[in-house]
């Protein structure tokens, strides 16, 4: 069985709750999230026919009083940066997490999910915003909380991204061993 | 490389000297001039040091970046180095070295000092609680016979407590490498707990203690305790119901340490996949120690020790009462052999009741109040006694008092008709009265005051007041013929009864002449009251 750790990190108020609440399995209350700083849900997907658990790690979004914690990330396969459409500076706030992610798990997969996609017209974000990142050959994933549209996708990419680096080290590794 | 410029080195100067026209030197300078210039530089710059040190200087945190990246051959290379290093500077000043390492120094000897003190703590109490009971013993037994020490068949037998789950941990990601539960519990989501667990021990380290290195090791919850095992890759944690003994840490840790030792290499590469884990399983499974219904198990020897003591102390109190009465009758039996008067033939008990039989002078103290007194029940005493003469001292006393009491109240000395003088006849009988009241007086017991009363009677004819004076002055007149004989007037007290008391009543008149007297009573009274 193939377990990943997975977490999702975005400024505060962006959703990200509410984004996964009616596609993971959770045995945990949001207080978690306020107190500990994490809740903890699981996810299980298939990717080229295998079951991966994702086991998700919903950290407290960021604000003037909270950050990210690098012992929240440790250990991390991949994970989901979320960023609220109608605010710009959200978009900002994910360039510079991914960055700090990046120092702590390296180049790990990870999505970028653009929320609110239901009321897209009203969008501080506009695509010139995201051509840079596009560059950056970042996965952008448009999703909406309200309707649930592109949350199974979005695990899915991650998922399939996670394995596609899980087998891929496995060779090295094996070639390494061999 | 530092050969060739060297060789080469000294030809443009001998060319300059051997070659008169200059041509070729000149034509070396313009075909290689520029690379020679640099060649030069090259040169002095290896060989002065100054320039060499310098250059190294800037690249060498990357060369030792860049190194550290490819293998740890630096580490192990700088290793004497560091060590020599800390030595000299201990040597020439420890002052640096303790302040540097004050802050942490405390923390350390602290956690040390109370992980130790907590151990020591519960173990003896463990120890105390265990040396004491049958089923030590029976332990101590077992572990001779198996060849295993005692604190693992303690271990194996304790019942307050029992690992419910086992959760083996990746101590980085927190995933759950593999789980072993009680095939009764429900498990959910263990994956879930796995990882809460593992943010719950961050929240707590980052929240309260500050520093790093200090783990959670202990979560109480009402009766569950999950203990917390770190290892540098892994972390074992086991839930247990009751109260774990201390020995249960240290298996904790020697199965932490076997996982580590054989499952490193899937430790060190683990990516997510659990499957080489479930090898861990019997590990695991061995840790799930303890059996059931602890509390339960805790009642029943409670309510044993309750009833234990509960018959002990009805013992107790039997044997008590028991005592108590053998030592009340002991005494009774001793006192009524000791008592004048009384001689104790036989005496028995038999469930609870006594038989006491014997002879008795009826002047003795009566036995009935002495076994009032013993405080042993009357009713359960059924005694005989035989009357008897005692020949006694105390009792020949009494007895020739009451005989005088007796004879002096038999006396009676008779009156004329209406005259209260004695007549010469009645004053021989005075003689007997008075010999009677002076061994009356002898033979009074100490303590003892006589007052022999005088009662002055008449006949029933006249008239009752006149009778009332007469009958008053025929006492006195006894009295005062006494009192003439020496006998102290003290003793006397004189009583007028007119003709109340007749000597009968409706006797013939001829008869009546005899109720004309004076007659005597005897009372004894303690010394003292009047």
């Amino acid at each position: 069985m193939i377990q990943k750790k997975i977490c999702m990190v975005g400024a505060f108020g962006v959703g990200k709750t509410s984004l996964v609440a009616r596609f993971v399995h959770s045995i945990f209350s949001e207080k978690y999230q306020t107190t500990v700083g994490v809740k903890i849900d699981k996810k299980v997907v298939q990717s080229r026919g295998e079951e991966v658990t994702l086991v998700l790690w919903d950290l407290a979004g960021e604000d003037a009083l909270t950050t990210v914690k690098p012992a929240q990330i440790k250990g991390a396969s991949g994970y989901i940066l979320v960023v609220d459409g109608l605010r710009r500076q959200t978009l900002e706030a994910a360039r510079d997490l991914q960055r700090r992610v990046t120092e702590v798990v390296g180049n790990a997969p990870f999505v970028c999910v653009l929320n609110k996609a239901d009321v897209r017209e009203t969008w501080e974000v506009q695509p010139a915003d995201l051509e840079p990142l596009a560059a950056q050959r970042w996965t952008l994933v448009e999703t909406s909380a309200k309707t649930g549209a592109g949350v199974e996708h979005l695990f899915q990419a991650l998922a399939d991204a996670m394995m596609q680096e899980h087998h891929a080290t496995d060779s090295t590794t094996g070639a390494v061993a061999g | 490389m530092s050969t060739a410029p060297s060789a080469r080195e000294p030809s443009p100067s001998e060319g300059a000297n051997g070659d008169p026209s200059g041509g070729y030197a000149r034509l070396r300078e313009l075909l290689v001039g520029p690379e020679q210039a640099r060649l030069e530089e090259l040169q002095r710059r290896l060989d002065d040091r100054q320039l060499r040190t310098e250059d190294l200087s800037q690249v060498i945190a990357e060369a030792i970046t860049l190194r550290l990246r490819r293998d740890r051959s630096l580490q192990h290379a700088l290793n004497p180095l560091v060590e020599d290093a800390v030595r000299i500077s201990v040597a020439r000043d420890p002052g640096i070295l303790a302040s540097t390492l004050y802050p942490i120094i405390g923390a350390a000897v602290r956690k040390s000092v109370a992980h130790a003190l907590r151990g020591l703590v519960d173990s003896i109490n463990q120890t105390l609680e265990r040396s004491f009971s049958l089923e030590s013993l029976k332990w101590r037994i077992e572990a001779r016979r198996a060849g295993k020490s005692f604190g693992e068949i303690a271990l194996i037998h304790s019942l307050r407590y029992r690992v419910e789950q086992v959760f083996l941990i990746h101590r980085e990601s927190g995933l759950l490498l593999a789980h072993a539960a009680r095939a009764e519990q429900i498990v959910q989501d263990s994956d879930l707990v796995s990882g809460m667990l593992t943010a719950i021990q961050d929240f707590v380290r980052d929240s309260f203690t500050g520093a790093g290195g200090q783990e959670v090791e202990t979560i109480e919850l009402g009766e569950f305790n999950l203990w917390v095992q770190h290892g540098p890759a892994a972390t074992l944690a086991g839930v247990v119901s009751g109260t774990p003994p201390p020995e249960l840490r240290g298996l904790l840790e020697r199965t932490l340490e076997q996982v580590h030792s054989d499952f490193a290499a899937p430790l060190s590469e683990f990516k997510g996949d659990t499957s080489a884990f479930a090898a861990t399983q019997p590990l695991l499974q061995g840790l799930l120690l303890g059996q059931g219904a602890t509390v339960a198990k805790h009642k029943s020897r409670g309510f044993f020790i309750a009833a234990a003591a509960a018959v002990v102390l009805l013992i107790a109190a039997g044997l008590f009462l028991l005592v108590r009465h053998q030592s009340r009758w002991d005494r009774l039996l001793l006192r009524l052999r000791s008592e004048p008067g009384i001689v104790l033939t036989s005496a028995d008990k038999s469930w609870g009741h006594y038989r006491l039989s014997g002879l008795r002078d009826p002047l003795s103290t009566d036995p009935e109040a002495l076994i009032r007194d013993s405080g042993i029940d009357p009713v359960q005493v059924t005694a005989h006694w035989e009357p008897y003469v005692s020949l006694h001292a105390k009792f020949s006393a009494e007895r020739r008092f009451r005989s005088e009491k007796d004879a002096l109240e038999q006396e009676v000395l008779r009156f004329p008709l209406n005259s209260a003088q004695l007549t010469s006849e009645q004053l021989i009988r005075l003689d007997d009265v008075e010999a009677h009241i002076v061994n009356l007086q002898e033979d009074s017991a100490a303590g003892q005051k006589i007052v022999v009363e005088v009662r002055g009677h008449t006949d029933p004819t006249g008239k009752e007041d006149r009778n009332e004076t007469l009958s008053q002055q025929r006492a006195e007149a006894v009295v005062k013929a006494l009192s003439d004989r020496g006998i102290s007037r003290n003793m006397f007290r004189t009583v007028a009864m007119g003709s109340r008391e007749p000597l009968r009543r409706n006797i013939p008149a001829y008869m009546s002449d005899l109720n004309r007297r004076v007659s005597f009573r005897v009372i004894v009274e303690a010394e003292g009251a009047r």
